[in-house]
């Protein structure tokens, strides 16, 4: 406690000194274009197609957060923050939510925001049994049972307020807005031939509520290799980059600006009954026992990610340090020899398919399967566009049915409780015949979990934060510490007077811009 | 078959025999110096190979050695010396080293044999290697082929071992290697229709997959598997020659050196395969001229060995046909001599031999003649003299009468003028039976059934069959039905077999059986008369048929005269064969037909009230 307790502080210490220490303090400058790039290929600007957990909705949150406002945020020290809602209020039973709507806010087109426009857009992204109704200005979220951590819910995730327009697309009211990418006034979207990149551009929205952002506007280039990420970083040709676990030790040695959140992504294994020996319930714990993962943390994920113990990280839920996980490859061979015939003389090895993404999850899979045969338990690797060589003999085909899957989740709420439930319905974890958990009781959630983990079809293996590399003009860099960029905050340190973007008498009409990427954004 | 013919078949025979040894001869040295020359080729290319494999160790061996010496291995060796020292700083620069050198395979190993970083797979970082410390001194070893062991399964490598001991007693391991690949069969200069395989031997069982080579589908790795598993047994040089189809020319012979690994297991083997098409389409190109070069000295064999043949045969031709004439009977035949050679010479000499034949023919026929004459004149003699005698001793009886008185006289004068009218009948006879001969009528041919006439003649003697007092003689007739007729003179038929059957009678004066056969035989109607008597000599068949030759005390000797008088009339055969003791057999062949006879229909054969008894008594 006291270990994770010091790790907060030092985090919370690092970015406080990359906000406000690195350099010499100078005053905010306006204008300049931030460029920004990102793995992933495509984006969703549409919160209703968000899938929660997905590592492509972290990607999608980050950038719907220039677009879109929350009703309420939550800061760094934990503290609910207005946005489009400046009060809120609830019954005893938290079972009704009453929230006052900020006046004079309009979307990127200028129009006005109104209740009707929150219920329409929040209602399509409740959980069932959660009602939203306007009354005058205010907008009531009702539920049959108790909503303790409804703020929660609301300040994360996918609960962006949007209006859809006429012909489908979505505005915000955001800091931005999707403007026309250079060169083509007619598309806010361009695909390069090198590389498939896609160009993703945002312009400040001059009369956002909150102020308008310093950036003049925002370049987003998607489908970048994380190398080509860091080399784009180092030869200033991008000014925030993702950065990959494997690459932060290299940035690092190099003098680049790091920044990691807390751990927001979690890798585990899934057994499903696909395969007759992944059903064993000895199998599954014979592997587990098998399980490395502080090798897998400290040497393979070269120190930049946590050994898991459990389903939620602890400082999304306060109790992960009451799990532990052992590692005993003798009890694993002892288990593997107590093994039914069935089971164990099969000539059938388990199949492991990696469903994550990147080679960071390839290796954890590789690395699962030796740690097995160390147990003497033949696992066999399958993944998700296995490569079709002379020497993969050994390797299965990806349509073979697999016992076990490699997963990766994104913790996108702040409510430990929604963030479960939603990690078992997605997996179907556990036994579907049990009530999913109403309250967010920690106690009741920890139960909750210490059911899931010791039925042992879920195995924890390592948590990671979410890395980024920062150039040195970036200033005012204070994302979240789950990993949401406030990059309406920043702003750009160039000495020389920066591009403005368009000409000068191009002052935007917002409401003649799209302000969504248009259908084809995201394939 | 001719004798042309015969020379004319061994010319050719002995033409074909020369080209196809000689073709033989080319094809067998052709394809001997083709695979002497395969033999070099391929050696040639697993020298290139063991040079190529030697090459390439030595390559990985020094950057392998310059890993080894690189700072930031020394950096390495000196922070992993440390207890607890943290691997994870140094989990990629395995990948680093293999990219920056080129390697495929490169690992970092502790000194107590952890793997610190892997190129190939980074997953099995933490845990022991402990092959690589089980060897002291590897800087010297060079390299060696290694089943590497890959998250996707395995491949052969070709693995150096070298360490960095900047701190003592606690030495980095560098491992380094590349994959022994189709890369490395690329590297390989191949001579026109040879190529190079490796068989990866990693999986316990033969794995097509892992055939290395160019353009080798699944099916075709299929057939070199008992080839592997021999290998897999006995793992030695071996060669195999696979047919990939029908076509002789696809087969391809296969070299197989297995590639062992340090612990000498074998760990793949290398394969130089040899079209077998060049060969095969020379010996072909060899065949088809050894065919056109024998057909046409075939043909021209055929022409000159005829032409000379031909100069060759026509004097023995010639011999042939005079010999022919000569067995016809034409003694006065003579061919033309040609040249003074052993043919000639046998022409010569057979006109002589024809010529002293003939004289010798006609001295022969001179001297039967006066044979025949003697002996007519022995029978006439002797015939006459029968009747002669008691008319002597009559006309003797008659003086001596004169003395007696005139009753007396006349009684022995009636008795001697009875005697002596009797015996002037004898003699009568005798001159008409000769008579007869000498007047054989020409035959009148009419169709014949000779079945029929058989019959007739048999039917005449039933009553001597069973003559009351004298033993009994059994006719058997097997008469073949039906029987085609035959043109022939009925009566002179009838006479034939009237004296064919009354000689048998009298050849078994103590019974037996005559046996009578007809049959048809090859054109011919055939006549067997057989009796079962006490038989001839050889001696008496030869004189049987000659006139007034008789083996009887009481006979003239014309009866089977007559009947070979009768048979060449009729343009057919007689012949006798005849067992002492056991009976004498006559075969009579008579044509169907006789030529320049348009014989009328058939006559009924009737028994010929006409015969006189003379003949059938004159017989034998």
């Amino acid at each position: 406690m006291m270990r994770i307790a010091s790790r907060l502080l030092a985090l919370i210490s690092g970015m406080l000194m990359i906000a406000i220490g690195a350099r010499p303090a100078t005053s905010p400058r306006r204008g300049g274009i931030l460029r920004v790039e990102m793995r992933v290929a495509a984006v969703s600007l549409d919160p209703r197609e968000w899938k929660s957990g997905t590592m492509e909705a972290s990607t999608d949150e980050k950038l719907g957060a220039l677009v879109f406002d929350r009703l309420v945020t939550l800061d760094n020290y934990g503290r609910f923050q207005p946005q489009l809602a400046t009060e809120w209020l609830h019954d005893a039973a938290f079972k009704r939510w009453q929230f006052s709507l900020r006046t004079n806010v309009k979307f990127s087109n200028g129009t006005a925001l109104n209740a009707a426009d929150v219920v329409a857009a929040l209602q399509a992204l409740l959980p069932e049994g959660q009602q939203i109704s306007a009354v005058g200005n205010n907008v009531v979220i009702q539920s049959a049972g108790a909503l303790p951590d409804l703020l929660e819910e609301l300040a994360s995730g996918r609960f962006f307020v949007y209006r859809v327009q006429p012909d489908g697309t979505l505005m915000g009211t955001g800091p931005f807005f999707v403007g026309e990418p250079a060169g083509d006034s007619n598309s806010a979207v361009s695909t390069s031939g090198v590389g498939k990149t896609t160009h993703l551009r945002f312009r400040a929205n001059e009369d956002t509520w909150s102020g308008r952002p310093f950036v003049d506007a925002i370049e987003v280039t998607l489908g970048v290799l994380p190398l080509r990420q860091l080399f784009d970083l180092q030869l200033g040709k991008a000014d925030l980059v993702e950065l990959s676990p494997e690459l932060v030790r290299r940035a690092t040695q190099e003098n680049l600006r790091v920044w990691s959140s807390a751990p927001v992504n979690f890798y585990g294994l899934r057994f499903d009954d696909a395969q007759v020996v992944a059903a064993d319930p000895k199998v599954r714990e014979a592997v587990s026992l098998s399980l490395d993962r502080q090798t897998m943390a400290n040497v393979l994920l070269q120190r930049q990610a946590e050994p898991a113990s459990a389903l939620l990280p602890q400082w999304l839920s306060g109790y992960a340090f009451l799990f532990t996980m052992e590692t005993n490859i003798e009890r694993a061979k002892e288990i593997r020899a107590t093994l039914p015939a069935n089971v164990a003389a099969g000539a059938e090895p388990l199949r492991l398919r990696v469903d994550a993404p990147g080679d960071l999850a390839k290796l954890l899979g590789e690395r699962v399967a030796v740690n097995a045969r160390q147990a003497t338990i033949s696992v066999q690797v399958v993944n998700r566009a296995a490569p079709k060589s002379a020497n993969t003999a050994t390797t299965a085909s990806s349509d073979s049915a697999s016992g076990v899957h490699l997963f990766a989740w994104h913790y996108s709420s702040l409510s430990p409780r929604v963030e479960l439930e939603s990690m078992v319905t997605a997996f179907k974890f556990g036994d579907s015949r049990e009530a999913a958990v109403s309250s967010s009781d920690p106690e009741q959630l920890y139960a909750r979990e210490k059911k899931l983990l010791e039925e042992r079809r879920v195995l924890p293996l390592v948590a990671l934060p979410e890395y980024v590399g920062l150039s040195q003009n970036v200033r005012d860099w204070m994302p979240a510490r789950w990993g949401e960029w406030h990059l309406a905050d920043v702003w750009l340190d160039i000495p020389e007077p920066v591009a403005t973007i368009g000409n000068a008498n191009s002052a935007e009409t917002p409401q003649t811009q799209p302000s969504v990427a248009p259908p084809g954004a995201k394939p | 078959m001719s004798f042309r013919t015969k020379l004319l078949l061994v010319v050719l025979l002995t033409i074909f025999a020369s080209v196809s040894v000689v073709a033989y001869g080319v094809t067998h040295y052709t394809q001997a110096a083709f695979e002497s020359m395969d033999a070099e080729r391929t050696e040639a290319l697993v020298a290139q190979f063991k040079k190529e494999f030697a090459q390439r160790g030595d390559e990985i061996a020094r950057q392998a050695k310059n890993v080894a010496d690189a700072n930031f291995t020394e950096k390495m060796a000196i922070d992993l010396s440390h207890p607890n020292a943290d691997l994870s700083l140094y989990f990629r620069d395995a990948n680093g080293a293999a990219q920056d050198h080129g390697l495929d395979f490169a690992e970092f190993v502790k000194y107590d044999g952890v793997l610190v970083s892997s190129a190939q797979y980074p997953a099995r970082v933490g845990y022991k290697n402990d092959w690589v410390t089980s060897v002291k001194e590897w800087n010297d070893t060079p390299a060696f082929l290694r089943k590497e062991e890959l998250s996707d399964g395995v491949a052969l490598s070709l693995t150096v071992v070298r360490t960095n001991s900047t701190v003592a007693d606690k030495s980095l391991y560098v491992v380094a290697g590349r994959r022994m690949d189709q890369n490395f069969l690329a590297s390989l200069v191949l001579p026109a229709g040879m190529r190079a395989l490796i068989y990866t031997n990693l999986e316990p069982t033969f794995s097509a997959a892992s055939l290395l080579a160019d353009k080798i589908d699944a099916e075709q790795a299929e057939r070199f598997a008992p080839l592997v598993e021999q290998l897999q047994k006995q793992p030695q040089p071996m060669v195999r020659t696979i047919e990939w189809t029908r076509d002789p020319a696809d087969a391809e012979t296969f070299h197989a050196i297995p590639l062992m690994g340090r612990s000498n297991e074998l760990l793949g083997v290398f394969f130089v395969g040899s079209s077998r098409k060049e060969l095969v389409l020379l010996t072909r190109q060899i065949l088809k001229i050894a065919a056109a070069v024998a057909a046409a000295a075939l043909l021209i064999g055929m022409l000159v060995s005829f032409w000379v043949s031909a100069r060759i045969t026509k004097p023995v031709e010639e011999l042939a046909e005079g010999a022919r004439r000569v067995a016809g009977g034409r003694w006065d035949t003579r061919i033309d001599v040609h040249g003074n050679d052993e043919i000639g010479q046998l022409a010569e000499a057979f006109n002589e031999m024809t010529q002293t034949l003939e004289a010798q023919k006609e001295r022969l026929v001179q001297t039967e003649r006066v044979a025949a004459w003697r002996e007519l004149a022995r029978r006439l003699a002797h015939e006459l003299r029968n009747p002669l005698f008691p008319m002597q001793i009559t006309v003797e009886n008659l003086q001596k009468a004169r003395q007696l008185d005139a009753k007396q006289f006349l009684e022995v004068f009636h008795e001697s003028t009875a005697t002596l009218r009797a015996e002037l009948a004898n003699l009568n006879t005798i001159v008409s039976r000769f008579s007869d001969f000498s007047k054989m009528p020409a035959p009148q041919f009419v169709r014949v059934n000779v079945n029929e006439a058989l019959r007739n003649a048999v039917r005449l003697f039933e009553p001597q069959f069973n003559e009351v007092g004298k033993p009994t003689i059994t006719p058997e007739l097997f008469l073949t039905e039906p029987l085609p007729d035959i043109d022939a003179d009925p009566d002179l038929l009838h006479r034939a077999f009237q004296n064919l059957v009354l000689n048998a009678l009298d050849a078994m004066p103590a019974g037996g059986t005559l046996t009578l056969k007809t049959s048809e035989n090859d054109g011919n109607v055939r006549i067997e008369v057989a009796d079962t008597g006490k038989g001839l000599t050889p001696e008496e068949c030869s004189r049987l048929f000659t006139p007034y030759y008789t083996t009887k005390l009481q006979g003239t000797g014309l009866g089977l005269a007559i009947v070979q008088s009768v048979v060449s009339d009729h343009h057919g055969t007689i012949s006798v064969t005849s067992d002492e003791g056991r009976g004498t057999a006559f075969r009579i062949d008579l044509p169907q037909r006789q030529a320049g006879h348009a014989a009328p229909a058939r006559e009924a054969v009737t028994e010929p009230n006409s015969t006189p008894p003379t003949m059938a008594a004159a017989s034998g």
